[in-house]
Formats: C-alpha cells, structure tokens, sequence
C-alpha cells in the first residue's frame, strides 16, 4: 500500500469538511427576525411604512420603528436563539417542511419563563409577528416582533 | 254410376268426404262390381296400413323433453320482463313527479362550480399548539393580509435582569 503524506491527509479530510458543511448549509431554513417598536406616538421608519397598516391593524399602536434585525441559516431539528431587544430570546426549531408550510416551534424567552410557546406551521416565505404589549421593558407601546421563515 | 267415376271417387270414398247420395251410390256400384269392389278394399286396406304406421311412430316420439324446455324458455322470458312487471305498477303521476323534482334539483343546483383550487396566503399560519408561563395571549389575523400575531401580556411576575 502506497504511503500517502499527512498533509494530503489532512487537505482531503478538510476539502470533505468543507463540502458538508456547505450541503448542510444549503439545507437550512432562512429565519429573519426583525424586532419593532411599536408606540402611539412619533414616526415610522420608512421601510416598515408598507406595513404599517398591517401592523396597526394587528397591534394597535400608530409609530413603529426598527430596532433590531438578524437573519441567520437554521438547520432542521437544531434550535437557533435570536436576541431580542430587552434581553428576551427568540428559540426557533425548525422541524419540518409540510405542504410548503415550514412547521416549526417558537419560544420568547424572558430569563427561564416562557412568554410564548408555540408549535406553528408558516407559510414558506411568510410572515408572522409575536408582539409583548404593555411590556415593562419598553418605556412606551410594545415589541413586535416579526418572524419569517424561507426555504 | 260406372267404374271410370268409382275410380274417381275412390280416395274420397274411403275417406268418408263424399255427400251421402254419391257415398250410397258408389258402395251400390262395389256392391255389384267385384273388379271395383277389390279396389275399394285395396285402397282401405292401404289407408289402413298408413294410418297403423302413423299412429306406432307418434307412439313412439319420446316427448318427456319438451314440456321442461317449453318452461324453461318461458322462465327466460319471464326474466327478462321483470322489470317491466315492476315498472308497470307505478303510476304515471308517480314518474311526472320524479321527473319534475330532478328537473328542480337540476335548476336549483346550477352550473357547475368552477374548481379554483385552494391557494394559502403568502403569511398563512397554523397554530397547532400555545402556551405561555406567565403571560396572557390573544391570537390576531389580519383578514386582509393573512398575517397572524400572537400578542402576549406579561402578569404576575417580575421580569428578569
């Protein structure tokens, strides 16, 4: 048997790893959270002016502002945790793919309790929001927080 | 009467289809002419004769088999009027009536309806299951958009650091 040098050893095994990790990647589900201000008073940022109607029809509140976002791969069955402003977490774990619905579940995280736990199914590419009203942490109005999930 | 018209008369003689004045007068004839008298007892015999061997070949028709496939053929048919024995009960208000209700059923139904298939909205969300610790939450949607919120409130607890 021919002697093969460790560094080509090595080379091939890392060149292996490389590659899984770009099929696994390729794999995984997008989720993109994007954390809102909502406050009865003041402006709204101008990308969110598309939504606004929606956003005031679903939570209420008329000024609505940015102030976090993070978009990030998530592999199936493995949990991702997205900070929230506030010192909240968002844990999402996507399970499966159902009937192009992305069939995964969701907690908001305040410290060791469980704000919200959720098993949801979403549309491919859809959104969805979680809001926290009257919350303590916000001086005024309420976090919205919108979840969207893409294969 | 002469030998030349019992001659002719002879099958009828023997057959009994002559009037009676001529049957009386060609036995008169035989009666004193021995020439025609042999053939009127020529012709009997003959007839005689046939009539025997008719009668001993339809003795001997076997017939047992007839009568079976006559009832046979007749439960054949009788099957396949059935329906109209069945049919033939039902009065003629009771088909106008059946007529007129699926003519109704028919107006009432419509066209038929259009197959558009079912498309989700692009946010459509299922909520199979949700709790919360310490909070109290409302589901939202937005019938325009699709879009679901679930909306929590915080109570009864001190929020963390």
């Amino acid at each position: 048997m021919r002697h093969v040098p460790p560094p080509v050893v090595l080379g091939i095994a890392a060149g292996a790893l490389s590659v899984l990790a770009a099929c696994a990647l390729s794999q995984a589900l997008e989720v993109q959270i994007t954390s809102v201000h909502a406050a009865e008073h003041g402006g709204s940022d101008a990308e969110l002016v598309a939504l606004r109607p929606r956003l005031r029809r679903l939570v209420g509140y008329r000024s609505f502002r940015i102030v976090h976002r993070e978009s990030r791969p998530c592999r199936w069955q493995i949990g991702e945790a997205f900070e929230i402003p506030g010192g909240r977490l968002l844990r999402v774990v996507p399970k499966t793919m159902r009937d192009q619905a992305v069939v995964m579940q969701v907690k908001l995280l305040d410290g060791e309790r469980a704000l919200i736990d959720t098993d949801v199914r979403l549309q491919n590419r859809g959104v969805m929001l979680f809001s926290v009203d009257q919350d303590s942490r916000v001086a005024d109005g309420a976090l919205v927080i919108m979840l969207k999930a893409e294969d | 009467m002469t030998c030349g018209d019992v001659a002719e008369l002879l099958d009828a003689f023997v057959d009994a289809e002559l009037p009676a004045p001529t049957l009386l007068a060609v036995a008169r004839h035989a009666g004193a002419c021995p020439a025609c008298d042999g053939a009127l007892r020529e012709v009997s015999s003959l007839h005689e004769t046939i009539e025997r061997a008719t009668l001993a070949d339809a003795e001997a028709l076997d017939l047992s088999g007839v009568w079976p496939a006559v009832a046979r053929g007749i439960d054949r048919i009788d099957g396949r009027r059935a329906w109209l024995r069945r049919v033939r009960p039902t009065p003629v208000w009771g088909v106008g009536l059946a007529a007129a209700a699926a003519a109704v059923f028919w107006l009432l139904a419509g066209p038929e309806p259009t197959r558009i298939a079912a498309q989700r909205r692009p946010n459509n969300a299922v909520i199979d299951r949700l709790a919360s610790d310490g909070g109290r939450f409302q589901i939202r949607s937005d019938r325009k958009s699709g879009t679901t919120a679930i909306v929590v409130t915080p109570v009864g607890y001190e929020a963390a650091p």
